[in-house]
């Protein structure tokens, strides 16, 4: 089932929601709504399921326009954040729940119904926890519950509001890699909200990167983190220092950016402002007679970890740096807080050249 | 190495409230507050209510159970019992309907809704019975209408039964409303999403996350439907074996200095109010038991 988004405008009172946005979800993919608290993702994923209704725009499943349906008749799994199980149901009837309260005519036998559930338990793992009330298990265990609740009524949507937020670090990990899992044999259109750029990259196979309320940049993951189409996708999907600079030479538009200290910067010249990832920097010891590196000073150093952090201070400008070098080349140059050393930008992303990356 | 930390590891005891140094009391002060606690109960609670059945039993179990086959003592048992039947179900829709809207939904006037509902426990039950006497009364608003189509509701049974709703009105929305609040709709929204029709939810999975503070509720409105004396008095008229209540008729044989039978009658009022706490402390222990620990308990209001 495809799922089509076009120009939904969605406000509550006086605060925008939803600015005009269409956002195509192909069939049988998963695809991340990423974005900062507040950008409007939980509300389209609100729209989609029918909890939730625009001012304008319409939403199409498989090219039916279904906007005036309710979520009952949109028969879509809906995950919520907080899981919302039944409290006062066993996580048997929970999951049988949507079998249950179908018309008599369409209700599946008692022991279709048992079945089901017993497939679904193994599905999720929790055979032995049938018996279990919501309130017995752990975070984790809760979500796959919430989980195989939506879908024993084989949705034709799998919806999912922030499905790890409330899990700690290393469940989170788990569960993401066993929701990949489970996709890839179910095969179901999903749609999941987060705020964690990794485990939108991680898991989606697109990925809709939202701010503001609207969507920013739509595309697979490698797309969206190798040529982010604007400053805020740039920003979101990972660290970055932004060297504000002029033009050199040639074309505003193209010419190359130097990022030197203002007053050594040919003056007249267009100013632009360039984005490099911590990772994309070097650092070295000597100048080598390179005028496009830059003097800092090392303020604090983290090597904890696969890549060692380096927080700097611009000589010149006095603006924050961080750089991220392997931890090889990090031990080769041993470098100590309050040392000098001359960053060099391996690769520059500007936003304002008009060029795709 | 091992014997160095267990000797350093103090055993703490296994359950409930472990008092440290900084939030125990010297042994003085501890005593002296259960003490005072202890004969505030005593003189309070305990006295009056062994009070009520020694003097209801005074001239022994005979004398005890012969106040019930009067004619007019049973009259005031059977109309508090019709009256809290009536009252109590009418309050118990009343309040899940108040509830539900309140705690589900956003609309306006909403908060004028949550002050109304309170009203009656604002207002002294004196001048909610009064409420009724200008309404239907004589000389009231709806009096004369009342009269010429041969309607009797002051001084007769409907005067009380209405002074009885409106006197309990409150408790059952009271107690429902902070759960439903707590609860939020993502329930609702997750059995509207699996399929279930508006009813469906509201009985699978409204109702049963509220059963326990609904009973809860129930109790505690059946108790004061009895026990209500105030409102009931004043539109009652005292006519003997029509329109007195239990209270009442309490009243009635004490000030006749039938102190035997005024305390029976009493004493199955106590006795009432006995097994409300018997089943409330079961309410409670239940809801408990089903880890829903989230009933709100307390706020109980003085007659």
């Amino acid at each position: 089932m495809s799922i089509n988004v076009r120009n939904i405008t969605k406000a509550f009172g006086r605060y925008t929601a939803l600015q005009n946005v269409s956002l195509e979800i192909p069939d049988g993919q998963l695809v991340a709504l990423l974005g900062p608290s507040g950008c409007g993702k939980t509300t389209l994923l609100r729209i989609i399921s029918g909890l939730e209704f625009p001012d304008s725009g319409t939403v199409e499943f498989d090219g039916q326009n279904i906007t005036d349906q309710s979520a009952r008749e949109r028969r879509v799994g809906f995950v919520f954040q907080h899981y919302a199980l039944f409290r006062h149901m066993n996580v048997f009837e929970n999951i049988a729940f949507g079998l249950r309260v179908r018309s008599r005519a369409t209700r599946p036998p008692e022991a279709e119904i048992r079945r089901r559930v017993q497939e679904l338990l193994a599905l999720i793992q929790l055979e032995n926890q049938a018996r279990r009330y919501p309130s017995q298990l752990s975070g984790g265990q809760r979500q796959r519950v919430a989980l195989a609740r939506a879908l024993a009524v084989q949705p034709k949507v799998l919806l999912l509001d922030e499905p790890f937020g409330a899990l700690d670090a290393k469940v989170r990990m788990e569960l993401r890699r066993w929701l990949r899992k489970l996709h890839d044999e179910v095969h179901i259109t999903s749609v999941f909200v987060t705020h964690d750029q990794e485990e939108a990259l991680e898991v989606a196979d697109r990925v809709a990167v939202m701010n503001g309320g609207h969507v920013e940049q739509a595309g697979s993951p490698d797309e969206v983190y190798d040529c982010p189409a604007t400053p805020f996708v740039f920003d979101f999907l990972g660290k970055v220092n932004i060297f504000h600079g002029r033009v050199e030479s040639g074309d505003p538009a193209t010419g190359t950016l130097e990022i030197g200290a203002p007053g050594h910067l040919a003056s007249g010249r267009p100013p632009a402002a360039g984005y490099v990832r911590p990772h994309e920097l070097e650092l070295r010891r000597e100048r080598n007679g390179d005028a496009t590196v830059i003097e800092a000073t090392v303020l604090r150093i983290y090597k904890a970890g696969p890549l060692a952090r380096v927080e700097l201070r611009r000589r010149d400008t006095g603006e924050l740096v961080q750089a991220e070098i392997p931890r090889a080349a990090f031990q080769a140059l041993a470098l100590q807080p309050g040392e000098t050393v001359f960053v060099k930008p391996l690769a520059i992303r500007r936003f304002d050249d008009g060029m795709p990356c | 190495m091992a014997g160095a930390i267990q000797s350093n590891v103090r055993v703490a005891p296994a359950s409930g409230f472990v008092a440290t140094q900084a939030t125990s009391e010297p042994a003085l002060v501890r005593w002296l507050l259960t003490g005072i606690a202890i004969l505030f109960l005593v003189v309070f609670l305990f006295l009056p209510l062994a009070i009520v059945f020694s003097t209801a039993l005074e001239k022994g179990f005979a004398a005890y159970f012969r106040t019930f086959q009067d004619p007019d003592t049973a009259a005031a048992i059977r109309l508090t019992l019709l009256a809290a039947g009536i009252a109590v179900p009418l309050n118990m829709i009343f309040g899940i309907a108040a509830a539900w809207a309140i705690g589900k939904f956003e609309f306006f006037g909403k908060s004028l809704l949550i002050t109304l509902i309170d009203l009656p426990f604002s207002v002294s039950p004196v001048v909610s019975g009064l409420i009724y006497v200008l309404l239907f009364g004589m000389q009231g608003l709806l009096g004369p209408w009342l009269i010429d189509h041969d309607i009797r509701i002051i001084f007769a049974v409907p005067g009380i039964v209405l002074a009885t709703i409106f006197v309990t009105f409150p408790f059952v929305a009271r107690e429902l409303l902070p759960m439903m609040q707590a609860q939020g709709n993502d329930e609702e929204e997750a059995a509207l999403t699996l399929g279930a029709s508006g009813w469906q939810t509201f009985r699978r999975v409204t109702l049963p996350n509220v059963k326990w503070a609904l009973l809860y509720g129930v109790i505690l409105c059946n108790a004061r439907a009895m026990g209500e004396f105030g409102a009931v008095s004043v539109v009652s008229g005292h006519i003997r074996g029509v329109t007195d209540t239990m209270p009442l008729h309490i009243e009635v044989l004490y000030n006749d200095y039938q102190f035997v039978a005024a305390f029976s009658v009493a004493s199955l009022l106590a006795l009432l109010a006995l097994v409300t706490l018997v089943v409330k402390s079961v309410v409670e222990w239940r809801s408990k038991e089903q880890g829903n620990d989230q009933v709100p308990l307390g706020g109980e209001e003085g007659a």
